[in-house]
């Protein structure tokens, strides 16, 4: 019963005074009588709209046969009130509005005396002070990027225990029980897609951790503080305060970055983050810097990796500032206008929809483009050429992928890598920067040694193991916590020997060189930093810059890194430094 | 009557007009940031503004503070 008396009610309508309303009425009746327009949108709200001069409305109306005639009679009124009123109805409506929320705190909300400051103010007093600011959105940081980096690496082996553990010996038991064991099926669904797949699998908790620190940060309030504090730097480099979160969790993954480019109203905005975002080196590239570093700059090998980051983030600026004299010039910079929400704790709930949203969208991305360009490697890795071998069954250094790769390799003369395993790399890499470093231990055939064959474990041991793993993770996870601050519950990990891949990229790097071995090396790393980031990226791009900008951003990015590596490669010769 | 961007952390001010187009007009007042509403300055230190409005806290960019002109009362 109480349910159908608020049905019947009257939807609830604010009274903007008797010209607008006048004037709204009118427009009512005319949309009344036009059914397409009645049927797609609430009469009033629409008539509220078009005398606000709603600009997405007057779009979507001009695709509406038969909206003419109310789009010049909402004109008239726009035109007929700003006369009676002497200002702009829609500014006055709004006035309305507030007058209207005012009216009902006053009845509703006991509050205390106006001069005493909320609990909100006290802390933006000292979050927003111009000197503290900085420094604690900083210390923010570092725990965002301690918690993405450590605290997820113990879920990072599990995921990848359980990848290359119990899913892929039971698809191999599958594969076998249908008929297909001894195959080249198997080797597709181990060697192709298990191996693309499960190693992009592998960054969930990566972004995970990374996502709910995010939304921490977000749903208390934070966030939009930050972009407070960051917006005087930003704009020194032509960009808006809140392109800082994208290029911050660039670092982390560009794809997501990408995405927080939402955030910026003004599609310039959004275009010139969105092209700057990917030379944030994403935690893929970290990998193969650290292999390399440790291969040649084994004592210095810290500083080469974080002059890598340093690389990254002024390429980043140069181009921001060449970009807003150029080819933004003159376009209008939205203004910085933000409400800052008062603080509140961070509900549960609102965290984990937030982390899920985020993951599952990559989630999803990542399945659909790896394993279609997981697949396709796979074959031209395994197709072989010039009558050598057999299908799935050939050397790689005969296969298709390595002709190819060795039709590319002259290109990278100039650079100090020219050999075709490098290369490879380098285009495996344009799939994920994940895989250059597992198409290198594959293309020097310098694979980890094989694992001693241990008894198979059964179903059900293999489900105990991944439910103990876990267990095991988290446990590690709640040691790791202490990293935050510098504490390591988790004991050293152990020296890595140098390997037989080490050992054949040196000499590799030495020999495409001629001697100059660790100037290519890092001419290489460049490279990394620097070439489009993985497709997943290219399909971000392409989703919110468009195909336009896609294509400069990767033709770009790769005639930027051709270009950073011949300097830095070049450059050392010519110094004398080989 | 003086731009907003010129006013001192801590001052009460009342807002006249708003030097720009229609598209920031219409953000701003959808804020709340209307004619002849009264405003604190709550930080002005160079740098983006903040300012409190009908109870809630905006952040301004400086390049917006200076279009909006305000009076003291």
């Amino acid at each position: 019963m109480k349910n159908q008396a608020l049905l019947n009610k009257k939807p609830f309508e604010i009274n903007y005074g008797q010209e607008t309303e006048t004037e709204i009425n009118k427009l009512v009746k005319i949309i009344n009588q036009t059914p397409t327009l009645k049927s797609l949108y609430p009469p009033r709200w629409l008539a509220i709209k078009l005398l606000e001069s709603d600009e997405d409305i007057a779009q979507r109306l001009s695709a509406i046969p038969g909206s003419t005639e109310l789009y010049t009679e909402a004109q008239a009124s726009v035109e007929s009130l700003k006369k009676i009123l002497g200002d702009d109805v829609d500014i006055l409506m709004a006035d309305q509005r507030y007058r209207w929320i005012n009216s009902l705190v006053k009845e509703v909300v006991m509050k205390p005396d106006q001069s005493i400051l909320t609990n909100s103010d006290k802390i933006d007093k000292i979050v927003t002070n111009r000197f503290l600011g900085i420094p604690i959105f900083l210390i923010f940081m570092w725990i965002v990027f301690k918690l993405t980096a450590d605290v997820s690496a113990p879920y990072l082996d599990w995921v990848e225990g359980v990848i290359n553990g119990p899913i892929a010996r039971w698809t191999t038991s599958f594969l076998g029980w249908i008929g297909l064991g001894d195959t080249w099926v198997v080797s597709l669904f181990m060697d192709g897609i298990i191996a693309g797949v499960g190693g992009v699998l592998v960054f969930v908790p990566v972004l995970m951790f990374l996502y709910i620190a995010l939304a921490v940060l977000e749903d208390s309030g934070y966030m939009a503080r930050a972009a407070f504090v960051m917006d005087r730097l930003m704009h020194a480099l032509g960009l808006h305060g809140k392109s800082f979160l994208p290029m911050l969790v660039g670092f982390g993954c560009t794809v997501p970055a990408i995405y927080a480019t939402r955030t910026l109203e003004n599609k310039n905005d959004r275009i010139l983050t969105g092209l700057l975002v990917p030379f944030m080196s994403c935690g893929a590239r970290l990998p193969v810097y650290v292999l390399f570093a440790s291969i040649f700059f084994p004592k210095n090998s810290g500083k080469v990796i974080f002059s890598m980051y340093l690389l990254g983030i002024v390429v980043a600026i140069l181009l921001g500032v060449i970009f807003k004299r150029t080819l933004f010039k003159g376009k209008e910079q939205s203004a910085f206008v933000m409400e800052l929400p008062p603080y509140r704790i961070p509900t549960l709930k609102g965290v984990w929809r937030h982390t899920w949203e985020r993951t599952g969208a990559f989630v999803k991305k990542a399945w659909t483009i790896i394993m279609a360009t997981s697949v396709i490697l796979w074959f031209l890795m395994s197709i072989p050429t010039g009558g050598q071998g057999s299908f799935a069954n050939t050397e790689i250094g005969n296969s298709v992928f390595a002709s190819v790769s060795k039709a590319i390799a002259p290109a990278f003369k100039p650079l100090g890598f020219n050999s075709w395993e490098a290369s490879g790399a380098l285009v495996t890499g344009f799939v994920a920067k994940e895989v250059v470093i597992s198409t290198m231990s594959q293309a020097y055939a310098a694979g980890e040694p094989d694992e001693e064959v241990e008894e198979t474990p059964t179903f059900l041991e293999d489900l105990g193991e991944i439910v103990k793993s876990f267990a095991e993770s988290t446990l590690d996870t709640i040691k790791s916590l202490p990293l935050i601050v510098g504490v390591n519950l988790l004991g050293e990990e152990e020296e890595a020997e140098p390997t037989a891949l080490m050992d054949a990229i040196k000499e590799s790097f030495e020999e495409s060189s001629n001697g100059n071995g660790w100037l290519a090396a890092l001419s290489y790393m460049v490279f990394v930093l620097i070439y489009t980031p993985c497709m997943v990226a290219i399909a971000a791009e392409w989703h919110e810059l468009g195909a336009k900008w896609t294509w400069v951003s990767i033709f770009g990015q790769l005639f930027l890194a051709w270009l950073l590596s011949f300097i830095v490669f070049q450059g050392g010769i010519l110094l004398g430094l080989g | 009557m003086i731009p907003l961007s010129m006013t001192a952390t801590g001052e009460l001010v009342q807002l006249v007009n708003i030097l720009g187009g229609e598209e920031i007009k219409r953000r701003l007042a959808a804020l709340g940031l209307t004619p002849g509403i009264k405003l604190c300055v709550v930080q002005n230190a160079g740098g983006p503004l903040l300012i409190s409005v009908r109870d809630s806290r905006i952040a301004l960019g400086r390049g917006v503070a200076h279009k909006i002109m305000v009076c003291h009362q």
